[in-house]
C-alpha cells in the first residue's frame, strides 16, 4: 500500500516538474485601460504597428539614466520618476477605412469617468482626421492625459498616468513615440507653458470643443 | 521492511533528479536568452551564430565601463527566410524569457518582415535589457545587464572628451 503510494507521488512529480517549468508567468498588471481585443483587432489590421510600454519601475529605472548634474536633464528625470506609466500606440494602415469610427468610439468609452475630461477635440476633413485630448483630474490635479490622432491611414494613441506639469511635458518630446505628438506639430505643439500653480492654464488648443 | 521501501524510493528519486531536467530541456523549456534562441532555432528551423569567447568579451566589456555593462550574450540569425509572425515571436520571448521581464517597445511592419521586441527587467541596482532586431532576412537577439550610474560615469567622460576636442578646435 504505502508503495502505492510512494509510486504514484513519485509519478506525479514526474509529470507536474516539466509543466512547472514550462509555465508562463503572468504579466504584471499596467493601468493601460484599453480594451485588449480592440488593440489586437487593430494590430492585425495595420501594416506597421509601435507599442511602447513604460511602467512605473521601468520609468523610475529610466529616470537613473539621466545625468542629474545637468539642470534640464535633472528636471525630465524627476518629471519621469514621478509617472505611473507612458503608453504609446501607434498603427499605420495600407489603405484608407481599414479601422472605423466604431474602433476609435470603443477606445474612448474607457476614459468616459468623471476624472477625466477633454479639452480638446478637433474634428477636420469631414471628421476622417480626429484630434482628441483628455486630462485625468484628481483633486485639481492633473494626474494623466490621453491624447487620440486618427488619420486616414494612421491612429495614434498615447497615455500618459501620473502627475503632469504643462511646462515639463515638452520635455518627454525626446523619449520614444511622443516626440511625433508633443511636438511642434503634434496635437500638443502649440501648449503654452503654464506657470507652475496653473497646471491647466493653457494647454487648450484651437478647435471645436 | 524500511530497506524494501527505501532502495527503490532512492532510485525513484535518483531518477526524476537526473531525468526532469533532461525531459524540461529535450522539450524546449530551457530558460532565458538561451532558450529564447533555441526556441526560435526550433520554431523558424534556423541556426543562431554565437559569438565565440562572448563571456570573455563580455567580461572585458564590465571591466572598461566599470561594471556600467556586463553579462553579454549575443545570436545572429543570419538566413532568416521564413516569415515571422509578430504575435508568436513575442509569445515565445514572453515565455522564454520568464518572470520579472516586461516588454517595453514592439514594433513590427509586415513590409519587410521587420520586428523588434525590447524587454526590461530590473536587477537590483542594475536593469537588465533584452533586444530582439528583425530586419528581412537577418535577425539579431542581445541581452545586457546595465548600471545605469557607472554607465553614466563612462559615458559622460567619454563627453567630456568629446566637448574638449570640439573647444580646442
Amino acid at each position: 500500500m504505502k508503495g502505492r503510494m510512494l509510486v504514484m507521488i513519485l509519478g506525479a512529480a514526474v509529470l507536474v516538474c516539466p509543466a512547472l517549468a514550462q509555465s508562463t508567468p503572468s504579466p504584471s498588471p499596467t493601468p493601460w485601460p484599453l480594451p485588449a481585443p480592440v488593440e489586437k483587432e487593430l494590430a492585425s489590421r495595420a501594416s506597421n504597428v509601435t507599442e511602447v510600454t513604460l511602467g512605473k519601475d521601468t520609468l523610475a529605472f529610466a529616470a537613473k539614466f539621466m545625468d542629474g548634474k545637468d539642470k534640464d536633464q535633472a528636471a525630465v528625470s524627476q518629471l519621469v520618476e514621478g509617472l505611473d506609466g507612458i503608453y504609446v500606440r501607434d498603427y499605420e494602415f495600407d489603405k484608407e477605412g481599414q479601422y472605423s469610427m466604431t474602433d476609435v468610439e470603443k477606445m474612448r468609452q474607457a476614459f468616459e469617468t468623471p476624472e477625466w475630461t477633454p479639452i480638446v477635440h478637433t474634428r477636420e476633413h469631414n471628421g476622417t482626421e480626429i484630434t482628441d485630448v483628455l486630462m485625468k483630474q484628481v483633486n485639481g490635479e492633473t494626474r494623466g492625459m490621453f491624447i487620440l490622432t486618427a488619420e486616414p491611414k494612421e491612429l495614434t494613441i498615447v497615455l500618459i498616468l501620473g502627475p503632469i506639469r504643462m511646462d515639463q511635458l515638452g520635455e518627454l518630446g525626446g523619449l520614444s513615440g511622443l516626440g511625433s505628438v508633443l511636438g511642434p506639430t503634434g496635437p500638443l505643439g502649440g501648449v503654452q507653458h503654464a506657470p507652475h500653480g496653473n497646471p491647466n492654464g493653457s494647454a487648450k488648443k484651437g478647435g471645436s470643443q | 521492511m524500511n530497506r524494501r521501501i527505501w532502495i527503490p524510493l532512492g532510485f525513484a528519486v535518483l531518477s526524476v533528479a537526473v531525468f526532469v531536467p533532461w525531459v524540461v530541456r529535450a522539450a524546449g523549456a530551457e530558460g532565458g536568452f538561451d532558450g529564447v534562441v533555441s526556441s526560435i532555432e526550433q520554431q523558424y528551423h534556423v541556426r543562431a551564430t554565437r559569438i565565440p569567447f562572448m563571456s570573455l568579451a563580455s567580461l572585458i566589456a564590465g571591466g572598461a565601463t566599470h561594471g556600467g555593462v556586463g553579462q553579454v550574450h549575443i545570436a545572429e540569425f543570419e538566413h532568416f527566410t521564413r516569415p515571422a509572425d509578430g504575435e508568436e515571436l513575442n509569445r515565445i520571448v514572453a515565455e522564454k524569457l520568464g518572470q520579472g521581464w516586461q516588454r517595453i517597445v514592439r514594433t513590427t511592419s509586415r513590409q519587410g518582415n521587420e520586428q523588434t521586441l525590447i524587454f526590461a527587467r530590473g536587477e537590483g541596482n542594475r536593469m537588465g535589457l533584452f533586444i530582439l532586431d528583425l530586419d528581412r532576412n537577418e535577425m539579431d537577439v542581445v541581452q545586457v545587464s546595465v548600471d545605469p550610474e557607472h554607465l553614466n560615469e563612462t559615458v559622460g567622460r567619454y563627453e567630456h572628451h568629446d566637448t574638449d576636442g570640439r573647444e580646442s578646435n
